[in-house]
């Protein structure tokens, strides 16, 4: 252990442990690009750089491991230069449409711009990259507002395993890059999108956000994900009432900031035009409850050897009381009849525990069975 | 899971085996990224080489059925050299003795043979798995042997001796006292969101909430009372396979299917909608016309997950909240609102006479406060409490910080047992008829039956149709090209789907994913056979054989596909 004192706090750490990582035990943040919690630190943005007692120069807070008795400040007049002047060359290549970016108000740059009051570049240079790649449906990659910091490149070789960007080329033809700048589905992506979450600025962004509103505006809603059991939180962020993207925040307790290809994209299912939205009676029982005058039979062939099946075809839309009624009675009917071991109860995986207890309540104490499973094998 | 995800990223040695991670629960196979790059082993034993092999140290890739031999073996081998953990053994098991003759049977030779792993690479991981060892890289623990943990799924599971498998990785983990600490354990990854809260509210054949035996008079009596019932069922129920069968004899008449699609789900598909077909009535709450929503008397439409209250437990053990993100759509309900409707409407149909709130739930989170008085292992929970981080069960009153860890210091059952397993092959072999082996699975993109994925944009845009995995030297025997189409047959059915060249899968080995209502796996999987007690089906394996489709259909599914 090695104790540090960070603007005049002192604190015990790990020894390993980084002035950064110090100073977030401390609630204090140093401006960071490059740096991410979970990710391992590159050490090139420069923006978290800090004053040690003792040493002339400046040493990025990411990469400086505390030492006993080191006495760190984070901020001072000539770090503010300092940190300007870093800002000043990231914006010189990165536009300031700040105004129509969709990222505006999540930004890092952006927010650090502000800090430290950075309006424009003193620098006369053009934004070097241009490349605008919307290859999938899943993100899109405007390389303009890239500032290089290689979170992405990071987060999908130390996080996700999947080694599908790099960063190519040198100087101002420097980029993250698919093998060959190819689309990225020939790479070897996985679509989890934790590139676009972790990306600090607009250079990486979600498809079904693009142009829908603006940070500020949203709303954020955090539940738990409907797929597999690992149990993900998921943060919707709505504009009325829809979903404009999904993401994960890092006080998740199980997913952290990460989420797969399912949880960050497949949400859309909810608003399918298919969904069920009303009780609905097979024809043929329709018929013989006099609620439709056409006499109807089910076709032999299997729902599955049909191209499209379309639901109406085989039912007719009921309220809700009839349908409930109707189903009451039947079970009532085949109970009273062939007692309640005849029944066959499948609750679901999908629904939850509540739903789950009030469905296996009503099989035992309601009709009395334990013919009761769900897909927990399947 | 007996330990907890976070755990994972610490481990010293992880022992994946019948779980493709990366596809099927990525978020854990994240975890195990990050363990390997800090210079953790990672050892493989699955029939295919998925995703996550790019992490691993050591891969043992076994013919599908034949896994059972190496585990056996490691054990064999840990025993033949000393290397087992025999101060747990003596305080903390038993019968270790019995265990240990069964096991003497089964050597690396034998195991070989049968598996087509090499005998020394089984030894090998015999030895990394028991001391936990690493790569490279200091290890977060300080004791002699680094922590070892193990993950599993459905590829363990669903086999014709599934029970004994999971006993076999048990045996494993106590054998090298791999159980009851941090990043070590035996642990199943589930694959759905609440299959944990399912089982755990007693929604299964035997047991009520909380594991609770419908057999035992005892606890049958406690929860009757608390339901204000005079008595409940004490019989073992049908499960879900036996079920389909006993329609066929007519002991089942009417179903309800909440949440459910059988018709993807279950093996033997052509059996299930005889089974489905056959009801004299059958009522299916989903959120979309599944293939078995089509063949009900009736649909009532339900709110999806993102559409209500109340929670989820996941695979860890730790129940969390679900908000509603969404308003549903038109007329649809939560699930709990409609089947207490159901309910209260039955009980007057049958003349049952009850206080008239019996059904009538306020709130889910109602429900939530009811449930943990009657589950043991909820029964500290509350909604309040479950804000947050929500909480690990067992957690068994209001103070109890919920369980991160089982069986620390102490099994759940006393001493830890070790039930001396036999091999038992697959009950359906390869012949000259169905020469090869299929197994079966999820992709990346999908989940369980396509119900929700097909319908997602983004996820369908990648993945829009199925396709059978197979060794180019078996698709070279049929003579179809990579992305052609090719009928797979087995002793129940067919399926017409594309095939796709890997070298995933060694020759003698297909697989096929069960999302695509256009290529049914199902229609292949036997249900002739399932596993003694827990009645689940093989769906890892069964025989089938490659045949070139009829011409004529072959060129009017290629049109069909281009006009999608």
């Amino acid at each position: 252990m090695v104790t540090v004192t960070i603007d005049g706090k002192s604190i015990q750490v790990e020894t390993g442990t980084t002035v950064m990582e110090a100073a977030r035990d401390l609630g204090i943040e140093i401006p960071h690009l490059c740096y991410h919690p979970e990710l391992s630190a590159s050490g090139g943005c420069r923006l978290c750089i800090v004053e040690v007692e003792g040493r002339a120069g400046l040493e990025p807070s990411c990469q400086l491991a505390c030492a006993d008795g080191q006495v760190v400040r984070t901020q001072s007049k000539r770090l503010s230069q300092m940190r300007r002047e870093v800002i000043d060359l990231f914006v010189s290549d990165h536009p300031l449409d700040c105004v129509i970016c969709d990222k505006a108000g999540a930004c890092l740059l952006q927010k650090y711009a502000y800090e430290y009051g950075v309006s424009e570049t003193s620098y006369d240079l053009e934004v070097s990259r241009s490349l605008f790649q919307d290859d999938n449906p899943f993100f899109l990659r405007d390389h303009k507002y890239c500032i290089l910091c290689g979170r992405c490149v990071r987060v999908c070789n130390e996080v996700i395993g999947a080694d599908a960007i790099e960063l190519a080329g040198r100087g101002f033809e420097s980029h993250v890059a698919t093998p060959f700048d190819g689309p990225m589905i020939d790479s070897s992506c996985i679509f989890c999108g934790s590139c676009v979450q972790v990306c600090p600025t607009a250079a990486l962004m979600p498809v079904s956000r693009r142009g829908k509103g603006r940070e500020w505006d949203l709303d954020r809603i955090k539940t738990i994900c409907g797929y597999c059991g690992v149990g993900c939180q998921v943060e919707y962020a709505l504009k009325d009432s829809r979903i404009l993207y999904a993401q994960a925040t890092p006080d998740a307790p199980v997913n952290g900031e990460f989420l797969c290809t399912k949880g960050r994209y497949g949400w859309d299912f909810a608003t399918h035009p298919e969904r069920l939205t009303t009780p609905m009676i097979r024809r043929d029982m329709a018929y013989e409850l006099g609620l439709t005058d056409e006499p109807w039979h089910l076709p032999d062939a299997s729902p599955l050897a049909v191209q499209q099946p379309k639901i109406e075809d085989s039912f007719v839309p009921v309220g809700w009381d009839t349908a409930l009624d109707l189903v009451a009675q039947k079970l009532a009917d085949t109970v009273k009849e062939n007692g309640p071991d005849s029944i066959m109860g499948l609750a679901s995986a999908r629904c939850t525990n509540e739903e789950n207890y009030v469905f296996q309540k009503f099989m035992r104490a309601g009709i009395g069975t334990n013919n009761l499973d769900h897909c927990a094998r399947l | 899971m007996t330990n907890s995800i976070s755990e994972i990223r610490d481990a010293d040695c992880i022992f994946i085996t019948g779980s493709n991670t990366a596809e099927s629960h990525p978020v854990i196979s994240y975890e195990v990224v990050r363990a390997a790059k800090r210079g953790a082993h990672v050892i493989i034993v699955d029939p295919r080489r998925i995703p996550l092999v790019r992490q691993a140290t050591l891969f043992l890739q076994v013919k599908p059925g034949t896994d059972i031999y190496v585990f056996l073996a490691m054990m064999h081998t840990i025993i033949r050299e000393g290397w087992a953990d025999e101060a747990f053994i003596a305080e903390r098991t038993e019968g270790y003795e019995a265990f240990k003759a069964v096991v003497e049977e089964y050597t690396p030779e034998r195991a070989a043979l049968m598996s087509g792993v090499p005998a020394e690479q089984i030894e090998l991981a015999a030895r990394i798995y028991a001391f936990g060892e690493r790569v490279d890289g200091p290890s977060v623990y300080e004791e002699d042997r680094g922590h070892s943990t193990i993950l599993y799924a459905m590829g363990i599971t669903q086999r014709s001796n599934g029970t004994d498998m999971v006993m076999t990785l048990a045996n494993l983990a106590m054998l090298c006292g791999q159980v009851g600490q941090p990043s070590t354990g035996v642990n199943p990854l589930r694959g759905q969101a609440n299959v944990q809260g399912a089982c755990d509210l007693g929604c299964l054949v035997n047991v009520f909430p909380g594991y609770q035996r419908v057999t035992d008079d005892e606890k049958r009596l406690a929860l009757a009372q608390a339901w204000e019932v005079e008595e409940l069922p004490g019989q073992v129920g049908l499960t879900i396979v036996e079920a389909m069968h006993a329609v066929a004899e007519g002991k089942i008449r009417a179903a309800y299917i909440m949440g459910e699609n059988p018709m993807m789900s279950d093996p033997n598909t052509s059996h299930v909608e005889q089974a489905l077909r056959g009801l004299d009535f059958f009522v299916v709450q989903d959120i979309f016309p599944s293939e078995t929503a089509q063949l009900a008397h009736v649909i009532l439409p339900a709110a999806s997950s993102l559409e209500k209250h109340g929670s989820f437990t996941n695979t860890e053990r730790r129940v969390q909240l679900i908000e509603p993100v969404l308003p549903a759509p038109g007329e649809a309900r939560p699930d709990w609102q409609i089947t207490a409707e159901i309910a209260a409407r039955y009980d007057k149909k049958m003349g049952v006479d009850r206080q008239l709130d019996y059904w009538r739930y306020p709130s889910a989170a109602a429900i939530f406060e009811e449930l943990a008085t009657v589950t043991p292992i909820y029964a500290g929970m509350s909604v309040d409490r479950l804000r947050g981080e929500g909480l690990q069960w067992p957690c068994p009153d209001a103070e109890h910080p919920g369980t991160s860890i089982l069986h620390v210091g102490k099994f759940s059952r006393g001493l830890g047992k070790f039930n001396p397993v036999e091999a038992i092959d697959p009950a359906e072999q390869p012949d000259e008829e169905y020469p090869l082996i299929l197994t079966t699975g999820r992709v990346l993109y999908h989940y369980h039956t396509g119900t929700m994925t097909r319908r997602s944009e983004p996820l369908d845009w990648i993945e829009p149709h199925g396709y059978v995995e197979v060794n180019a030297q078996d698709a070279a025997a049929v003579g179809v090209e990579d992305d052609g189409f090719v009928v797979v047959k087995s002793r129940r059915g067919q399926v017409n789907t594309r095939i796709k060249y890997s070298e995933g899968v060694s020759p003698g080995t297909v697989f096929l994913a069960f999302h695509w209502r256009e290529a049914p796996a199902n229609m292949l999987t036997q249900d002739f056979k399932l596993d003694p007690v827990a009645k689940i089906p093989e769906y890892k394996v069964c025989a089938v054989r490659l045949e070139n489709p009829p011409e004529k259909n072959l060129v009017s599914r290629r049109e069909s596909e281009k006009v999608r």
